[in-house]
C-alpha cells in the first residue's frame, strides 16, 4: 500500500434513460464528476438518484445514453466491472458482518485472500493502512458493538482498502446523528482534499451538500433539474429545483368545519427502528376530528415506523398515543368502538394474507360481528361473499372474483381491495400511508374523493405520504417529517414550497 | 397453484419415490414388484389389511394435528412425542385413580387429563416461543427428553407394579376400564378418538370464527396485529388444542394398545406425526389421507419380512424415501406450465426505481 | 462397564465418574461439533439422529468386514459425508422446510441404519485400540474405568481444529459470514450456497464418527437401541455451548458426566431420582436459554442467518 496512489477517475455519463414497464426512472440524465470533486447528488423520493448511481455500478443496464472514464468510453455490466475501473459504493444498509471483528471484515473483503491467513502479516498491512488513514478505528472491535457512525466510517474504509477512487455514497447519513455525520464526511472531505478520491454523495440534506460539496447535480422526476457548483447556488435555488415550479392547488370539495376536540394525539412518541436505533425521537402530533393533517418528508424519516407503532406492528420505547382520550391499544374492542381504520403502505405485506382469498381478507376488521359471525361462533361464508362482491364492485376491483388469492392481484388492485375493507365502515379515525403509492390517475382521484368524503364526515385522518401535491391537495394541515420528529406545521394556502424542501432537507 | 398440481405433484413424488424404492429392492435382489404387490396387499388388500392399517393409522391421525394446527397459526411445533408422553402419564394415573369408578367414568377421566395433560405441555412450549422468543423447535426437544425421564421415572417409581419384572411397567388398568374395539375386529376406538378429532379440526378452522383468526396469525402476523387479533393469546390456544390431540394418543396407547404405562409409550409416533402433518400441508383433511397412507406402509412391515426376507427397517427406509421425495416436491409448484390448467396470475406492476 | 467401586471410596468415585463423562461425551463431542459446524454455516440440521445411527452401523459392518476398526471409522466418516451433503441439497431447495427436512433425514438414516443392522450376525465387531490412562493405579477397577477411546482425543483435537479454522483460515471466515449475513456475505463475493454445503456435509461426517464410537467401544454390540439420543441433543449442546467449539467440549463433558452420574449413584446405593438426574442437562439448557432469550434480541453468539433462509 505504499507508493504513489492512481488518481481518480473522471467519470462522464451522459443522455443516460431507464424504464421499468411502463414507469420512466430516468430520462436523459446526464452526471460528470470530474477527478478530486466532491459531488453531491440531490433529489426527493422517486427523483431517481438511486437507478442513476445503480447504472454507474453495474447493477443495472441503462437503456440509452454512454459513459466514459478518462476520456475512453466504456460499458459497465457488473459491480465487478465497477470496482475494476475503480468504482465503488456505500449502501444504505451495511454490508459487515456483524459477529466479526473489523479486521476480520477488512480482511474477507480483500481478493485474492490465502487459505491460511497469516495474522501477523495481514494486521501489520491494515496498521500501516489505517496510519494514511486520518480516522483510526480499533481493529479488534466486533462490528455489532460499534456505533452505526464508525460502521459507516469502516464501510468507507473497506471501499479505501479495496482501493476505490470514486466512492459513491448512498445517503450515508440516514442513520446518523448529526455528530456522526459531520465526522464521516469530513473524513470523506479530507480524503477528497487530499487527491486520493472523489466522492458522489447522495443526499436530500441541503447542509451536507453546502459544507461538505464542491459540486451538485439535482434531479427531478428521472430528469436533470440543475447542475453546478455549490458556491454558486443557494439552498432557496436549490430547493427550487428539487421541488420544481410552485402547483397549482386542485380544487376539492372541503365541506364541514373541524371540531376544536383532538381526537388522536401522540404525545412524545420514541421507538426503535429494525437495527435497533431509535428511529422516533419524540413525536407530538395532535388530530382533530373533521380534519385531514398530512405528514410531508423523505421516506427514511420515521414515516413508516411511526404508522407502525400506531397500527400495533411496532412496540414503542415510550410517549402515550390516545384516542378521544383514551389510551390506544390495538384491541379490536378499542377498534371498533372508536371507529379507528389504518391502510398501512405495502398493504399486501402488511395488511393482507396473500393466499387467503379476496373475500377473507375483506373481512378481517369484521369476521367476528353479525352477519359473519353466527351462533357466536360460526363463520358466515355467504354473508362474506356478499360483502366482497358489493366492495369489488363499489372499489373497482379486478379480476372482480372474490375467491382468488389475494397474491394473486397485481399491486393497485390489492391497494383498491384493502381501502375497501377499510373506507367501508363507520370511519372516525383514519391512519393512512401512501395510499395512492402506484396506482393510476382515476384510481388516485378516486381514492382522494373518498378521503375527503370521510372527513367531511367528520373523521380524523392522518395521511403519511411522500407525495407532496396529494398531501397539498387533500390537507388541512402539514407537518413536516425529519430526523424521527414532526416540525414545521403549515397549511396548503400558506405553504412555502422553498421552505418546505428546506425543511424535508434537514435545513431549518 | 392450481387445482391440477395440488393433486399430481404429490402423486407425481410419491411415483418417484417409489420407484427408487424399488431400485433399492432390486439392489437386494428382491423383485420390487412383488414388493410393492405385498404392500398393497398387507395394507390394504383384504379386510384385516385395513384393519391392519387403521390400528396403525389411529395415533398418527392425533400426533398429526399436534403439528398441522399451531401450524395454521404461524408456530411449528415437534414436541409432540413429549405430548403423548405426558398424556399417557395423565392418563394411567387418572385411570388408575378412577378403577373404582365406572369405566365410562373412569375412561372420560383419563381422557381428559390427557388431553390437559398433552395441551399444557405443548401450550408451555407455544408460550415460551411467543413471550420469550425461546424457539418452540428446540424446547419442543428438550421437553421431549424430559418427558421421558419422567415417565421412566414415575414407572420405575410410584407407578410402578411390582410383578412386571423385566420390563418395568406401571400396574395395569382393569380388562372392562380398557377402551374398546369395534366389535368384530381389532380396530380400537382410538381411530373414532382419531377421525373425530380431524373432522373437529377441519370444521374449527374453516368453519369458525376462530379458526379464521389463527389462520389470519398463521398468514400474516402483521395483518393480524393491523386487526386487534390478540395473536398471543391465539397461538398459545392453538398450541394447547395440538397438545391436547397428542395427549390423547397417549391415552390411547394406555387404554387400548398396552393396558397400563410401560416403555413403549415413547413409542416414536411423534416424529412420524409432525412428517405426517407436513406432507399433509398442515390440514386435517390431509391428515387422514397421509396418515392412512403411512398406516398402511407401516402395515405392510411384516409381510415384507415373511414374504421376501426384508427387515421390518425396510418399512422406515421407504418411509424415508416417500418423504424425501414429497418435501423435493414442494418446489416443483409453479414450475410447469401445464397448458390445460389455468392458473390466474396476474402481470406484476413496474418496478419502482 | 460396571464398576464395583466398595472399598474404592469417593476416590474410586470421582474416578469413575471421570472415566464415564470421558466416554459418554465423545458422541456428543462428535455430534455437536458436526451441528456447530452446519450452524455457523447459518443453517440447521434436525437429522443428526439419523446420521448418527448410519455412523454407528457402518463403522460396526466395515470394522467386522475388513478387520480394522480405524477403516470402520473413516467409512462413517464418509457415509456422514453423504448424508450431509443430502440435508444440504435439499434444504437449499426453495420451499423445502428445514425442521421437515431434519426429521424425513431422521427417519431415513435410522431406517437405513436398522436395515443394514440387521444383516449383521457377529455380535461384536474389532474394536478401536484403548488409551490406557490408569496404568499408575494397582486397582484393577480403576484401572479398566480409565481405558479411553482413542477418538475422546481425537474429538478434543477437533474442537480446537475448528476453533483454529473459524478464525485462522479463509474458509472459516467465509462460513461465519455465510451464517451471520448472508446478503452481507454474497455482496463479498462469497458463494453462500456452495460454503453452506460444504459445511453441511462435513458436519454429517463428524457427527457420523460420533455414531462410530457407539459401536467400536465396549461392549461393541450393534443394537437398535444404541443411540441415546444425543443426534437431537446436539441441536441444544450447541446452543448451550453458544456456538463455540471449544465450548461444545466442556458441554459434552457436562451432558456425558450427566449420563454417568446415573449409574454411578446408583452403584453407591442412591437410586431415587435416576431419570430425573439423567435428565439435568436437558433441564439446564432449557432454564438457561429461557433467562437469556428475549423476543427482540437474539441470543449472544448466534449465527444471524439461522431460523431464516
Amino acid at each position: 500500500m505504499t507508493g504513489t496512489k492512481p488518481a481518480p477517475p473522471h467519470l462522464a455519463a451522459r443522455g443516460i434513460s431507464k424504464h421499468f414497464g411502463s414507469l420512466k426512472a430516468l430520462d436523459d440524465v446526464s452526471i460528470e464528476i470530474v477527478p478530486g470533486a466532491f459531488h453531491a447528488l440531490l433529489g426527493e423520493n422517486g427523483a431517481g438518484k438511486s437507478t442513476i448511481v445503480k447504472c454507474l455500478m453495474g447493477f443495472h443496464r441503462a437503456d440509452a445514453g454512454e459513459m466514459s472514464i478518462d476520456g475512453r468510453h466504456i460499458v459497465i455490466d457488473s459491480p465487478r466491472q465497477a470496482r475494476s475501473h475503480g468504482l465503488g459504493m456505500v449502501f444504505q444498509h451495511f454490508t459487515l458482518i456483524p459477529s466479526m471483528t473489523v479486521a476480520e471484515n477488512l480482511v474477507l473483503a480483500r481478493p485474492g485472500l490465502p487459505l491460511v491467513i497469516d495474522w501477523k502479516a495481514e494486521k501489520k498491512e491494515l496498521r500501516a493502512f489505517l496510519e494514511q488513514a486520518p480516522f483510526k478505528v480499533d481493529l479488534e472491535a466486533r462490528v455489532d458493538t460499534l456505533a452505526a457512525g464508525q460502521k459507516q466510517k469502516v464501510e468507507i474504509l473497506k471501499e479505501l482498502y479495496l482501493q476505490t477512487r470514486l466512492l459513491i455514497l448512498d445517503e450515508p447519513t440516514s442513520v446518523l446523528t448529526r455528530n456522526e455525520a459531520d465526522e464521516v464526511l469530513g473524513y470523506a472531505r479530507r480524503l477528497v482534499d487530499r487527491k486520493e478520491l472523489s466522492v458522489l454523495l447522495i443526499t436530500h440534506k441541503f447542509r451536507e451538500v453546502i459544507e461538505y460539496c464542491d459540486e451538485v447535480t439535482v434531479l427531478r422526476r428521472g430528469r436533470l433539474a440543475g447542475a453546478g457548483s455549490t458556491a454558486s447556488l443557494s439552498a432557496s435555488r436549490m430547493a427550487e429545483m428539487m421541488m420544481g415550479e410552485p402547483r397549482v392547488q386542485k380544487d376539492v370539495n372541503r365541506s364541514g368545519a373541524s371540531s376544536a376536540r383532538p381526537v388522536l394525539r401522540i404525545e412524545d412518541l420514541r421507538a426503535r427502528g429494525d437495527n435497533g436505533l431509535e428511529v422516533l425521537h419524540g413525536v407530538n402530533l395532535t388530530v382533530r376530528g373533521g380534519e385531514i393533517v398530512g405528514i410531508a418528508g423523505v421516506s427514511g424519516n420515521g414515516q413508516k415506523e411511526l404508522v407502525e407503532v400506531i397500527a400495533g406492528q411496532r412496540s414503542a420505547l415510550s410517549g402515550r398515543i390516545t384516542v378521544n382520550g383514551e389510551n390506544h391499544l390495538p384491541t379490536r374492542a378499542l377498534l371498533r368502538r372508536h371507529g379507528f381504520f389504518t391502510l398501512p403502505e405495502e398493504p399486501l405485506r402488511n395488511a393482507a394474507v396473500p393466499w387467503m382469498s379476496v373475500a377473507e381478507n375483506m373481512v378481517f376488521g369484521v369476521f367476528d360481528q353479525k352477519p359473519f359471525q353466527r351462533s357466536g361462533f360460526l363463520l358466515d361464508r355467504a354473508a362474506m361473499d356478499r360483502l366482497a362482491r358489493e366492495l369489488i364492485a363499489r372499489f373497482s376491483v379486478r379480476p372482480p372474483s372474490p375467491n382468488l388469492p389475494m397474491g394473486n392481484l397485481s399491486g393497485g388492485n390489492v391497494q383498491r381491495a384493502i381501502l375497501a375493507r377499510e373506507l367501508s365502515g363507520e370511519v372516525r379515525v383514519l391512519v393512512a400511508a401512501n395510499p395512492c403509492f402506484g396506482l393510476d390517475f382515476k384510481a388516485v382521484d378516486f381514492i382522494h374523493d373518498l378521503l375527503l368524503e370521510t372527513r367531511n364526515k367528520g373523521a380524523a385522518v392522518l395521511l403519511v405520504s411522500e407525495d407532496l401535491d396529494e398531501l397539498l391537495t387533500l390537507s388541512d394541515r402539514i407537518f413536516v417529517m425529519t430526523g424521527g420528529t414532526v416540525a414545521h406545521e403549515t397549511t396548503p394556502a400558506e405553504a412555502d414550497l422553498t421552505m418546505i424542501g428546506r425543511q424535508m432537507a434537514g435545513h431549518h | 397453484m392450481t387445482r391440477a398440481e395440488t393433486v399430481i405433484v404429490p402423486l407425481g413424488a410419491m411415483l418417484a419415490g417409489m420407484i427408487v424404492f424399488g431400485a433399492f429392492c432390486a439392489a437386494l435382489g428382491v423383485n420390487p414388484l412383488l414388493v410393492y404387490a405385498s404392500i398393497w396387499k398387507a395394507g390394504f388388500g383384504s379386510w384385516y389389511s385395513w384393519q391392519n392399517t387403521l390400528v396403525r393409522a389411529s395415533p398418527l391421525l392425533l400426533c398429526g394435528l399436534c403439528t398441522a394446527i399451531p401450524a395454521g397459526a404461524g408456530i411449528i411445533v415437534i414436541g409432540n412425542e413429549g405430548a403423548v408422553v405426558v398424556g399417557g402419564l395423565g392418563a394411567i394415573a387418572s385411570g388408575l385413580a378412577t378403577l373404582s369408578l365406572p369405566p365410562f367414568l373412569s375412561l372420560t377421566t383419563m381422557f381428559l387429563s390427557a388431553a390437559v395433560c398433552g395441551g399444557l405441555w405443548i401450550a408451555f412450549s407455544v408460550a415460551l416461543q411467543h413471550y420469550r422468543g425461546v424457539s418452540a423447535v428446540i424446547s419442543g426437544l428438550l421437553l421431549n427428553y424430559l418427558a421421558i425421564a419422567l415417565m421412566n421415572q414415575l414407572i420405575e417409581g410410584p407407578l410402578r407394579d411390582p410383578s412386571s419384572l423385566d420390563n418395568p411397567a406401571s400396574y395395569p388398568l382393569t380388562p372392562d376400564h380398557r377402551l374398546s374395539y369395534f366389535s368384530g375386529t381389532h380396530v380400537h376406538h382410538g381411530l373414532t378418538f382419531g377421525l373425530v378429532a380431524c373432522v373437529l379440526a377441519w370444521f374449527l378452522v374453516e368453519r369458525t370464527t376462530f379458526g379464521f383468526a389463527l389462520k389470519i396469525c398463521g398468514g400474516n402476523v402483521r395483518a393480524a396485529r393491523l386487526s386487534g387479533l390478540p395473536v398471543g393469546r391465539l397461538v398459545v390456544i392453538a398450541g394447547f388444542l395440538g397438545g391436547a390431540c397428542a395427549g390423547v394418543a397417549g391415552m390411547v396407547e394406555v387404554a387400548a394398545v398396552h393396558g397400563r404405562a410401560n416403555e413403549s409409550l415413547n413409542a416414536g409416533y411423534g416424529y412420524v406425526g409432525i412428517l405426517v402433518a407436513f406432507l399433509a400441508r398442515q390440514s386435517a383433511f390431509g391428515v387422514v389421507l397421509i396418515s392412512l397412507l403411512v398406516g398402511g406402509l407401516l402395515a405392510s412391515g411384516g409381510m415384507l419380512q415373511r414374504a421376501h426376507g426384508l427387515p421390518d427397517a425396510t418399512i422406515a427406509v421407504l418411509q424415508g424415501i416417500l418423504f424425501l421425495f414429497i418435501l423435493l416436491s414442494d418446489t416443483v409448484y409453479g414450475r410447469f406450465k401445464l397448458p390445460w390448467a389455468q392458473s390466474h396470475e396476474a402481470k406484476p406492476d413496474a418496478a419502482a426505481a | 462397564m460396571q464398576l464395583q467401586p466398595e472399598g474404592l471410596g469417593a476416590w474410586g468415585i470421582a474416578v469413575a465418574l471421570a472415566g464415564g463423562a470421558m466416554r459418554g461425551s465423545i458422541p456428543y463431542m462428535f455430534v455437536s461439533l458436526g451441528e456447530c459446524l452446519t450452524e455457523k454455516s447459518g443453517k440447521i440440521n434436525l437429522g443428526m439422529e439419523g446420521v448418527l445411527l448410519m455412523g454407528a452401523v457402518t463403522a460396526f459392518g466395515v470394522s467386522d468386514l475388513t478387520g480394522s476398526p480405524w477403516l470402520g471409522v473413516l467409512a462413517a466418516a464418509a457415509v456422514g459425508l453423504v448424508l450431509g451433503a443430502i440435508h444440504a441439497w435439499l434444504t437449499q431447495q426453495p420451499a423445502v422446510n428445514d425442521v421437515a427436512a431434519g426429521i424425513a433425514m431422521i427417519i431415513f438414516g435410522s431406517g437405513l441404519a436398522f436395515f443394514f443392522g440387521k444383516r449383521f450376525v457377529a455380535p461384536m465387531a474389532p474394536q478401536l485400540p484403548l488409551v490406557a490412562l490408569g496404568e499408575w493405579s494397582r486397582v484393577g477397577a480403576i484401572q479398566s474405568a480409565l481405558r479411553i477411546s482413542p477418538l475422546f482425543f481425537i474429538g478434543i483435537a477437533v474442537a480446537f481444529l475448528l476453533n483454529w479454522v473459524f478464525t485462522r483460515t479463509s474458509c472459516g471466515l467465509k462460513v461465519r459470514a455465510a451464517g451471520d449475513d448472508p446478503q452481507a456475505a454474497r455482496a463479498l463475493g462469497i458463494d453462500v450456497n456452495g460454503v453452506r454445503f460444504i459445511a453441511i456435509a462435513m458436519g454429517g461426517a463428524l457427527a457420523a464418527v460420533g455414531g462410530a464410537h457407539l459401536t467400536l467401544y465396549f461392549p461393541g454390540i450393534w443394537s437398535e437401541g444404541i443411540s441415546g439420543g444425543q443426534g437431537l441433543m446436539a441441536v441444544a449442546l450447541v446452543i448451550f455451548a453458544r456456538w463455540s467449539p471449544r465450548r461444545c467440549l466442556a458441554a459434552a463433558l457436562l451432558f456425558g458426566g450427566a449420563q454417568a452420574l446415573g449409574p454411578s449413584l446408583q452403584s453407591l446405593g442412591i437410586t431415587g431420582y435416576y431419570y430425573l438426574f439423567n435428565a439435568s442437562p436437558y433441564l439446564l439448557t432449557l432454564a438457561v436459554m429461557v433467562a437469556t432469550c428475549t423476543p427482540s434480541r437474539r441470543l449472544a453468539g448466534m449465527p444471524g442467518a439461522l431460523g431464516k433462509k
